[in-house]
């Protein structure tokens, strides 16, 4: 099925079994969770996910997974960024092969490629496969590794499949200097900000946000999207305050803390892997007075029905 | 304590002679176009009027001529900032003495401060006025020194009179932040735009913008402004990356591009002082070339 890329966007986390071996049964509950509270797509695994911790086998078998959990209710991209160039191509022609609906990369980790690089990389990627291809720009993570405007525009021009990028530098500036350059060529390019930064987005031309929280509190995050398109400000800026506290929550040693908050939601998906922590008790019922002070537990599904 | 709002804030440049002194006949016009074009409000000197480049003395003078020049049309707001605390403190006293509206700081230059040091520097600064004090947040500037909200709230707690923080950070995770957690203790407390990226700072509770471009182009500077405070962001857009386009092609070069963009749009400010070069005639050039080549700019005002 053709991607829709609008709205908030669910990137499920990797349950794990207490071993830390891939718990398959409980990834489909939550993709089942995801789909029925209102995700427009599902993308996995971003980092969110723990992709660089889990093996090239086990993205396939989870990918493999979650394309047949989802069974076309709504698209699914798989995210295919690999330490090893070579294993992104596998992983991008293994989605196009399992009948992903997309792939999503990010800039090549660890080198500091040039922007001829850059540009090449994403080249290559993307005439590998027929599917669309997805960007994903995140210079805080990547030591300033990003894409601008110039780049932008040869790779719309280079890839008819290049649809849209994950644009995750939270930043004014790099967020406009890439839409103005993608949205003139192309208006249907889809940009998609990080964790749920919709309300500073949506007014650049930005199309809705992949999301962090949205185990935890889909409600919250499909109001405040619903908010941004009605244009009814004053009540965006509520919900993107409360979204913008659940981020502080959960960004350090993320998704170790996201993890312990779905415990404490009735939706437990294992530990996390190292060298990430996996959230202490402690932890979890730290995040549970967070999340009853931010009123998540009386407003939100608990469980995973 | 906070209800003065600076709005739609002009920030000058500091004009000088061939002979590198600050040319106050021209200053006078300057500051009379920007009052013309929009201006609820002029800061000066700030980065972009080259305040590290003047002498104390010079920088008084220049405030009180701005004061005497406006006469209480728009609020003045002084920038006071200085490597050393009591040059700074000593500075802010005599901004609020001169008549200013309010004051504002970056952190200070070049010591790296760690947080605890930031935290003095300010709170020596803001004590010693009552007039409105600003954090002046501008991390690409200043070596990445930055603002953090822990920060913020301990200066709320130290200063009856800290009004809130003029944000070039462009980081929507620190705007939403900040804004969100100092409102609760401190429900009047202000984000500004520190730069011509409004439209994403507004959405998040921003209001008021500090404009370097107001010189270059205040019509389009004033129609981003007037949607994004009617938060109309269809239209706003437009005009946001109209001014974004004006502000990559004068990135590079910083205030000797600002001063050749000046120039070329008809207001001769000179050349920028030393240690800034100022552009050579084929860079000018170019500039004058990509800034017409901006169809919205041929709605902007030519000459005086």
């Amino acid at each position: 099925m053709p991607i829709k890329l609008r709205g908030v966007m669910q990137s499920p986390v990797t349950p794990l079994k207490d071993d830390f071996s891939p718990d398959l049964a409980t990834f489909e509950r939550l993709l089942d969770f995801h789909v029925r509270t209102s995700g427009t797509a599902i993308s996995w695994p971003h980092h969110k996910g723990e992709s660089l911790n889990l093996t090239i086998a086990e993205r396939k078998l989870f990918a493999e997974a979650a394309v047949k959990a989802v069974a076309g209710r709504v698209g699914v991209s798989i995210h295919v960024s690999a330490l090893s160039v070579e294993d992104s191509l596998d992983l991008a022609r293994h989605a196009q092969k399992i009948g992903a609906d997309a792939i999503i990369a990010i800039t090549p980790y660890f080198w500091n490629p040039t922007k001829e690089a850059i540009y090449d990389h994403f080249r290559r990627l993307g005439t590998s496969i027929d599917l669309p291809l997805i960007a994903y720009n995140s210079p805080s993570y990547l030591s300033g590794i990003e894409f601008d405007g110039e780049l932008i525009e040869r790779l719309i021009e280079r890839l008819p499949n290049f649809i849209g990028m994950k644009e995750a530098s939270f930043n004014s500036e790099k967020f406009i200097e890439i839409s103005r350059s993608a949205l003139a060529m192309k208006p249907d390019f889809a940009l998609v900000t990080g964790v749920e930064y919709l309300l500073p987005s949506i007014p650049l031309g930005g199309v809705g946000s992949y999301s962090s929280a949205g185990a935890i509190c889909p409600n919250l995050c499909n109001a405040a999207f619903e908010a941004c398109i009605a244009a009814d400000w004053d009540k965006a800026r509520e919900l993107q305050y409360k979204l913008s506290r659940l981020w502080l929550l959960f960004r350090d040693q993320y998704p170790s803390s996201l993890k312990g908050g779905m415990v404490m939601m009735g939706r437990p998906v294992g530990p996390t892997r190292p060298p990430l922590p996996t959230a202490t008790r402690e932890r979890q019922d730290y995040l549970r007075t967070q999340l009853e002070e931010l009123g998540v537990m009386d407003t939100e599904p608990h469980g995973w029905q | 304590m906070g209800t003065f709002q600076p709005g739609f804030v002009h920030t000058p440049v500091t004009p000088f002679t061939r002979e590198a002194r600050v040319d106050f006949g021209i200053y006078g016009k300057l500051i009379e176009f920007h009052l013309k074009h929009g201006a609820e409000s002029l800061a000066l000197p700030m980065h972009a009027g080259e305040s590290v480049s003047l002498t104390d003395e010079e920088r008084r003078k220049l405030l009180e001529f701005a004061i005497g020049q406006v006469k209480g049309r728009v609020p003045v707001i002084a920038h006071v900032s200085d490597s050393g605390t009591a040059i700074a403190v000593a500075r802010a006293r005599h901004a609020e003495q001169a008549g200013a509206a309010a004051i504002v700081a970056t952190p200070p230059y070049y010591w790296t401060p760690p947080p605890a040091m930031l935290l003095e520097h300010f709170a020596m600064i803001g004590s010693a006025v009552r007039i409105p004090f600003f954090v002046y947040n501008a991390p690409d500037e200043m070596g990445g020194v930055k603002m953090t909200t822990d920060l913020a709230l301990k200066l709320i707690g130290r200063l009856d009179n800290f009004a809130g923080i003029v944000d070039a950070s462009l980081d929507w995770q620190f705007m939403i932040e900040v804004i969100s957690e100092a409102r609760k203790v401190r429900p009047d407390f202000q984000l500004v735009s520190g730069t011509e990226y409004l439209v994403s700072a507004r959405a998040v509770g921003a209001k008021g913008m500090f404009a370097p471009l107001a010189g270059i182009a205040p019509a389009l500077l004033k129609g981003l402004y007037d949607h994004c405070s009617k938060e109309q962001y269809k239209d706003a857009r437009k005009a946001q990356e109209d001014i974004a386009a004006v502000r990559q092609v004068l990135k590079k070069g910083g205030v000797a591009s600002l001063k050749a963009a000046l120039h070329a749009m008809g207001r001769d400010c000179g050349a920028p002082r030393y240690p800034l070069l100022a552009l050579g005639e084929a860079e000018r050039g170019r500039i004058a070339d990509a800034i017409e080549a901006i169809a919205a700019m041929g709605a902007e005002p030519r000459g005086w």
